[in-house]
């Protein structure tokens, strides 16, 4: 799983939501390292909405504007169950070398 | 930039992708406080997306069928050989020894037995191997005589782009053990073109016209097949065939004259050109290529809405 299906994924774990909703909860949850666009956010969108990943939770109009809210599917929460179970387990490993490296150097930042 | 441009930007997009998400696309673009270059290539790159996904929906199913068809005709196809090879070196072995049972031909029809079991069975690694070894023996059958006889690479043409075709198709397929729908036609058409191959190695036994008739029949028989899928499914494997079916009128008008000039100047043969090469490789992929878009123009067509 790349890092924006992760993300989006994350977003509508939290609540259901629209397209310009999924692209502002992405950069507060990155600090603003992350902002995806237009482009890059429907293609995600509708490649999860194939594989049953999200689905349409609601519709509106804004402004004559249509307004769509997206939410996990059941498939779409242990996708992502698995993927943070399989990031969490390599982040340990990581974590265990590094605070090994430290031991290594006798405490000292390398 | 203003709603026009981008719903002009938008307009790269598949007209069923632009249906579905057009509006709400436009919403977030107006509102991303980046426009600029870089928005326009992430747009654009997003439309590239998804015109390669809309031709590649549905796929695995439709390759599995190319894989298993494509399977029993090669291995029919790779019998004929085989079998009249090994016929002749069991009655006259004493004379000819196994110049009758070339190293090729047995491994071409081992090899498309094996990619016709695992293609059954929904093995793609082994299906694979067995796709990749019946693809050389075709390769290297007419190979062995293109310096002597260059139109026969042209002659197994369609037999190379077929075995191109299942090799990819058993790469994309879907995994499992399958039937499909109508493979008893295809069965019957394999049985057809062993005995039209038959027919064929017994020399003067068998009128002209009679062998075209019988490969008519197998074609006839291979039509049933495919047109007896549920249209959506029919689709896409006319597209797959376009490939094969584009390598007889490139072959017969385009290198029409190649090859009777080869027939009557056997003393200064001409070899394919790089060109030519170029051309036999391109047309397939162009048939594949237009087919689908073809498809997926009629696609939309037929359901504008999702």
């Amino acid at each position: 799983m790349n890092e924006p299906t992760f993300l989006i994924l994350t977003a509508l774990a939290g609540e259901s939501r629209h397209g310009y909703a999924v692209t502002e909860d992405v950069e507060q949850m990155t600090g603003g390292r992350v902002r995806l666009r237009a482009g890059t956010l429907y293609a995600a969108l509708d490649r999860l909405r194939g594989e049953g990943l999200i689905e349409v939770d609601r519709e509106e109009i804004v402004q004559s504007r249509l307004r769509r809210y997206y939410r996990l599917t059941a498939a779409g929460e242990q996708s992502l169950a698995a993927e943070t179970a399989r990031l969490r387990e390599q982040a340990t490993i990581a974590e265990g070398r590094l605070r090994a490296r430290r031991a290594d150097f006798g405490g000292a930042t390398a | 930039m203003t709603e026009i441009r981008y719903r002009r930007l938008l307009a790269l997009y598949p007209r069923d992708f632009r249906q579905e998400y057009g509006d709400e696309m436009l919403g977030v673009l107006m509102a991303d406080p980046r426009p600029g270059p870089a928005q326009v290539l992430d747009v654009a790159r997003g439309a590239v997306a998804a015109h390669l996904r809309g031709l590649w929906i549905g796929e695995g199913r439709a390759a599995r069928l190319v894989q298993i068809f494509g399977a029993m005709l090669l291995f029919a196809v790779a019998s004929r050989r085989f079998v009249g090879g090994l016929l002749a070196t069991v009655n006259h072995f004493d004379q000819v020894g196994w110049q009758n049972l070339p190293v090729t031909s047995s491994v071409r029809f081992v090899a498309w037995g094996v990619a016709l079991v695992a293609a059954l069975l929904g093995w793609r690694l082994l299906g694979a191997a067995g796709a990749a070894a019946g693809l050389a023996g075709e390769v290297l059958t007419p190979a062995g005589s293109y310096v002597e006889t260059p139109a026969t690479v042209l002659y197994a043409y369609w037999l190379i782009v077929s075995a191109v075709l299942v090799l990819i198709a058993g790469l994309v397929a879907d995994r499992g053990p399958v039937r499909p729908r109508g493979w008893q036609w295809v069965a019957a058409a394999g049985v057809v073109l062993v005995l039209q191959g038959r027919l064929e190695q017994s020399g003067s036994s068998g009128p002209y016209e009679l062998r075209w008739m019988l490969v008519l029949v197998a074609v006839a028989l291979a039509a049933v097949a495919i047109f007896r899928q549920e249209p959506r499914l029919r689709a896409r494997l006319l597209c797959w065939i376009a490939p094969v079916i584009a390598t007889v009128p490139l072959v017969e008008f385009g290198f029409a004259e190649f090859i009777v000039y080869n027939m009557g100047h056997p003393e200064s043969t001409r070899m394919i050109s790089p060109l030519q090469w170029a051309v036999l490789v391109v047309v397939p992929v162009v048939a594949f290529v237009g087919a689908s878009v073809l498809d997926r123009r009629g696609r939309v067509t037929a359901a504008p809405g999702r």
